[in-house]
């Protein structure tokens, strides 16, 4: 329905320093011979981080958008965050990235899930008011510094011979018209997905009465490392509602398949996120949940999650009036499908430039993902890396064991998607150590040494983070007592009195039944000063829970991260090269996913072991005719 | 060796890059690598096997066994008396070397102990080993692989290990299933297919249970959790602690079924090893308190293997060297599987013949005959001497089911052997119709380490430790199998590696 230059879908592209132009076509009167090191195509959730994140490296940067009064929106689903989705806010807010700060001035209904199934797969999520996001977004991106807006649609690319040295059959050095067609023409792989949208109901045409009220967290969880609280109060927030369809909702579905394009056809839709024609055809005779979520805060509208759905409007109207709660409720929108071009995202490396065109770098639903926060996670490592690039510094790369902007990236390079894809905890190896609540420690320093795309408020705040948890952890370890006089302090705890060597807070902090606050009280010196800060007395908590477990975890992920220093060459021929036994098979797959490691290159399917060591010793026999090279040298 | 392989892939590579970049974690800092250790040397009898260990721990693990608070000079071979760090037990007079990294075959500090080739004397370091903090079994292969990570394998012998991976995969692949195509596999398989379910319905109900965007049948699985779980895992439990039980049987038809011949001095006891033998393994002469070490051998007791040894008379109050034996004596009747106690039957009234009835065969006989503990068989010998009407009633005895034997005529041989068959039989089980039998230490490794990660998974409220653990079970699981582990291809080739190599 959709082509490419349609969606909030972005391209970036860094340009030369000593470029003299960057060729622009646009209605408004803008300097048609304007300089940037950095040009980003789209301004959907990939797009404006991605423009922020180059300009806050230092690169000046042009973002190219249809209208900049789309910026900021929210085109879908009215909430962000979730399950796997609200770690990779933290990460993307780890990164000074945009979206966790601008939810957290424009939330209205904060729930935290997975509460009940420990820290480490917590979910952040929010119901968002579109309004204000947007406002809020627009104001955040045309007060960027080093960042200029402009209304204009990129339509080709201008490409140059490539640079030596490099892989790519050529160079970007400025835009154009025609950008899909280019882009097919230039040989990327170009696959279709599918997506669908619900209803959008009247609010006061819905009895709300006769339904399941489901109220925020108090007090609100913030997306951002920076928010002590977010902008409203717990009991200023809006209530979301819980309803279900009706074997009616069936009957209508089942009676008018004949129109339903959208399941007969053999594009890919999601496994999650599903329409209602796909979930009462593999799941009949089933009551399915609906969530009444509400758009904002004065917003007349209700989106009701988990009704996506393609049937004409008229029908759309029947079924609604077929579901509890909703029997008199108005459509204002219908819902409907939408499919999308998605180029094979094993055309792009790790830092997400891609193989074919030099400096030329994909963020987004472009390459296969679904979802606000997979985009901008993406976004927030393409704007680095397209700087870094400028600068011809090396790459910013999060690894698996980093983040789970990490899998992500790794999971789609490696192994392309065949569906939209979407974050979920179970992806993630190492899971227990990659959690929403330290994300900071994990990329915060990183970003700010090897990108420097980090504020000082955000470098400082993160700094005495990690030495007042660090000095927490060695207070909490120090102290020990004997398990009976543990026992009298906190009788709370079931400890066992068996014990004989001594125990340490730290251990009695893993108890469910213990907290800091519980501790402090038992042992004011030194622990109160710890409780101080409420954020930092849960992150103890946390560290506490996770702490022995964590020991294992860390030997594995140093064992993968040996994998990974294994490089291979990035202009590496698979198809031609004759020093290395490999089957045509395995080569035309190394040549699709042109891995960066010899860990990559394992988990690519059909990659066998063998073709893994003989990929081994071609680098140590690169290793050693390099060290050769460099005895003559000294020599 | 990373910098410089680094280093070239920067040049190499289009644009240098930093991967295996510094990463500062929660509160934590780095723990030191696992260090490992394995048996170098073929399994089974030989003249000298090699232990060898590589990693950072290998120093303590030095230390720890030999008690020596400096380690020896580098790459020279030194005689030390290994001894258990815990117990301070005596292994074994071995040959030790040290080769401090990155010197070494590993490129990591590696200890190798040249041990004497008994199986005993074996599993006791390896024993020791494991007690010693932050050391672990070998995975298959891993030496190799730790050679090939820090660089230490050449050229050629690198371009011979694709062809070799190929075919030992192969073969280790199809030896595998050899082994664990009969029940234990289909055992072992149908308990992983367990694990993987129970762990899919946590991760669904992690991933979906409280995101209204999501694939109803996952729901549904996650609906029945954690009941369904709690109960599978429940079962597996019950049934790996089972086989668990009867670890040992496997272990023993392989490695030898431990008989200790004990008894007070001068009865008889080393007649009886060299009558059991054939072969004059013992010194005897008819001065008690001959035998003053343990003296072990090999046979083949009605087609069991058996380790037969010979200990010092038990009895107080004599010389330095023979309270040595004594002690050495009653350690070893601690690692039995069967006890053979002989007494001198013209001599029962003697005090140590009486002590010995109160502190060793007394605490044997109240054993509830089906307990899984030591085996017992009270002998006595030297019936030729007696009257040729048995003694009335020996109340010293306290109706103990006893054996008559004459070691000097051979009288009762059949009776002893026949017993000893039975006794035999019930410690080894029986291999056509018993459970399946666990062979190898390994396999009893890896179904423990399951076994303690489920317990983990029953201790634990939070969902995402609890899920760890299951992955964690799966793994050791999957390790028994050889399968699973698909994604880590890497793992995968250097884990059909043998162990140790």
């Amino acid at each position: 329905m959709f082509l490419l230059r349609d969606r909030g879908r972005w391209a970036a592209a860094s340009l030369g320093k000593r470029l003299p132009s960057c060729r622009l076509r646009s209605d408004s009167a803008a300097p048609c011979r304007a300089h940037f090191d950095v040009v980003v195509i789209g301004g959907g959730h990939a797009g404006t981080e991605a423009a922020a994140a180059a300009a806050r490296c230092g690169s000046r940067t042009l973002l190219l958008t249809h209208r900049v009064d789309t910026i900021g929106q929210m085109s879908c689903n009215p909430s962000f965050g979730g399950i796997g989705k609200g770690h990779l806010m933290r990460e993307v807010d780890a990164l000074d990235g945009l979206c966790a700060r601008i939810c957290d001035q424009s939330g209205i209904h904060y729930k935290v899930l997975n509460r009940r199934k420990g820290p480490a797969v917590w979910g952040l999520r929010a119901q968002i008011d579109r309004k204000l996001y947007k406002q809020n977004m627009q104001k955040e991106i045309l007060n960027t510094p080093l960042l200029t807006v402009q209304e204009g649609a990129v339509e080709d690319l201008v490409l140059t011979e490539p640079e030596p040295g490099y892989a790519g059959k050529c160079r970007v050095s400025g835009v154009i018209l025609g950008l899909a067609q280019t882009l097919e023409k230039l040989g990327f792989v170009v696959g279709r997905l599918k997506t669908g949208t619900p209803p959008r109901l009247a609010k006061d045409s819905i009895n709300f009465n006769i339904l399941n009220k489901h109220t925020p967290d108090d007090p609100s969880i913030p997306f951002s490392f920076l928010s002590e609280t977010v902008w409203i109060k717990p009991e200023d927030q809006l209530p979301c509602y819980l309803t279900h369809t009706s074997p009616r909702v069936d009957e209508i579905v089942l009676a008018n398949l004949h129109l339903n394009s959208h399941i007969k056809e053999t594009t890919r839709g999601p496994r999650y996120c599903p329409s209602i024609e796909s979930k009462v055809l593999r799941f009949p005779n089933r009551l399915h949940q609906v969530w009444l979520e509400p758009e904002g805060m004065d917003s007349d509208l209700i989106y009701p999650q988990g009704l996506s759905v393609t049937l004409p409007a008229e029908l759309q109207e029947k079924m609604i009036a077929c579901i509890r709660g909703l029997e008199k409720a108005r459509m204002v929108h219908p819902g409907y499908g939408v499919q999308y071009d998605y180029l094979d995202p094993r055309q792009i490396s790790p830092s997400l430039e891609t193989h074919l065109v030099q400096r030329l770098f994909f963020a987004g639903q472009i390459n296969g993902t679904t979802g606000y926060e997979e985009a901008a996670a993406q976004g927030v490592i393409a704007g680095i890396n397209a700087s870094l690039r400028v600068s011809r510094k090396p790459p910013f790369i999060v690894s698996r064991t980093e983040g789970y902007i990490g899998v992500l990236i790794d999971d789609l390079t490696t192994l392309g998607t065949s569906e939209p894809y979407r974050m979920f905890t179970s992806r993630v190896e190492f899971r227990l150590s990659l959690r929403p609540d330290n994300a900071d420690i994990r990329l915060t320093f990183r970003a700010h040494k090897d990108a420097g795309c980090v504020s000082p408020q955000r470098y400082e705040r993160a700094s005495w983070m990690k030495s007042s948890l660090e000095e927490g952890m060695s207070a909490l370890k120090s102290i020990e007592f004997s398990s009976s006089k543990w026992k009298k302090l906190i009788p709370q705890a079931p400890i066992s009195i068996n014990r004989s060597p001594p125990v340490s807070a730290l251990d009695v902090l893993k108890y469910e039944e213990v907290d800091m606050e519980l501790l402090a009280s038992a042992v004011p010196e030194p622990l109160k000063k710890y409780t101080a800060y409420r954020e930092l007395a849960r992150r103890l908590k946390i560290e506490a829970n996770y702490e022995s477990v964590l020991l294992y975890q860390l030997q594995e992920i140093k064992e993968v991260q040996r994998d990974e220093a294994f490089q291979l060459p990035q202009d590496l021929d698979y198809l031609t090269i004759k020093d290395v036994s490999l089957s045509q098979e395995v080569r035309e797959k190394l040549h699709l996913s042109r891995p960066q490691t010899i860990g990559a290159a394992s988990r690519i399917p059909g990659v066998t072991p063998a073709a893994v060591v003989n990929l081994l010793r071609f680098v140590k026999a690169a290793q050693q005719r390099q060290a050769g090279v460099t005895e003559h040298q000294t020599n | 060796m990373w910098r410089g392989l680094s280093a070239l892939a920067t040049r190499a590579a289009r644009a240098p890059r930093r991967l295996c970049a510094r990463r500062s974690s929660g509160a934590g800092s780095w723990t030191p690598e696992s260090t490992i250790f394995a048996l170098s040397s073929g399994q089974g009898r030989c003249a000298i096997a090699v232990i060898r260990t590589s990693g950072p721990a290998s120093g303590i693990a030095l230390r720890s066994l030999t008690a020596s608070r400096e380690p020896p000079p580098a790459r020279s071979a030194c005689l030390h008396l290994l001894r258990h760090p815990r117990s301070g037990e005596p292994l074994d007079r071995a040959l030790v070397l040290w080769f401090p990294g990155p010197r070494s075959f590993t490129g990591e500090d590696c200890v190798e102990f040249h041990v004497h080739g008994g199986p005993a004397v074996v599993s006791g370091v390896l024993q020791a080993l494991g007690s010693v903090p932050g050391l672990r079994p070998a995975e298959p292969g891993e030496f190799t692989r730790r050679a090939f990570a820090h660089g230490k394998l050449s050229l050629t012998e690198v371009e011979g290990l694709a062809d070799l991976i190929h075919a030992e995969t192969e073969a280790q692949r199809r030896q595998a299933l050899r082994q664990l195509d009969g029940e234990l596999g289909q055992l072992c398989r149908g308990w992983a297919k367990t694990l993987t379910k129970a762990l899919a319905h946590v991760e669904a109900y992690i991933d979906f249970g409280e995101d209204g965007s999501l694939e109803e049948g996952v729901l549904e699985q996650a609906y029945l959790f954690p009941l369904t779980v709690d109960r599978d895992v429940r079962t597996l439990e019950a049934a790996l602690g089972s086989h668990l039980q009867d670890a040992r049987r496997g272990q023993r038809l392989r490695s030898g079924v431990h008989v200790v011949v004990t008894g007070p001095p001068n009865a008889g006891k080393s007649s009886l090893v060299n009558l059991l033998s054939q072969k004059p393994v013992s010194i005897v002469s008819p001065e008690p308190g001959t035998t003053r070490d343990v003296l072990e051998t090999p046979v083949d007791l009605a087609g069991f293997p058996v380790l037969l040894s010979d200990t010092a008379g038990l009895r107080e109050g004599v010389g330095m060297a023979e309270q040595e034996g004594v002690r050495r004596a009653r350690q070893r009747l601690e690692q039995a599987d069967i006890i053979l106690g002989v007494l001198d039957a013209s001599d029962l009234a003697s005090p140590s013949c009486c002590s010995f009835l109160d502190t060793v065969v007394a605490p044997l006989a109240a054993q509830s005959p089906t307990s899984s503990g030591q085996r017992f068989l009270l002998l006595l010998n030297k019936s030729d001497l007696l009257p040729t009407s048995p003694p009335a009633s020996d109340t010293a005895l306290l109706g103990t089911p006893h054996l008559l034997l004459s070691c000097l005529t051979g009288a009762g041989l059949d009776g002893l052997l026949q017993a000893l068959k039975t006794e035999l039989a019930a410690v080894c089980g029986d291999s056509s119709t018993g459970p399946p039998l666990l062979t190898r230490a390994r396999h009893q490794h890896h179904l423990q380490s399951c076994l303690d990660a489920l317990s983990h998974y029953q201790a634990t409220t939070d969902l995402a430790l609890a899920a760890e653990a299951l992955r964690r079970a799966r793994k050791h699981l999957s390790h028994l199998t050889g399968g699973g582990g698909t994604e880590e291809v890497l793992d995968l080739i250097f884990r059909d590696f043998c162990v140790g190599k």
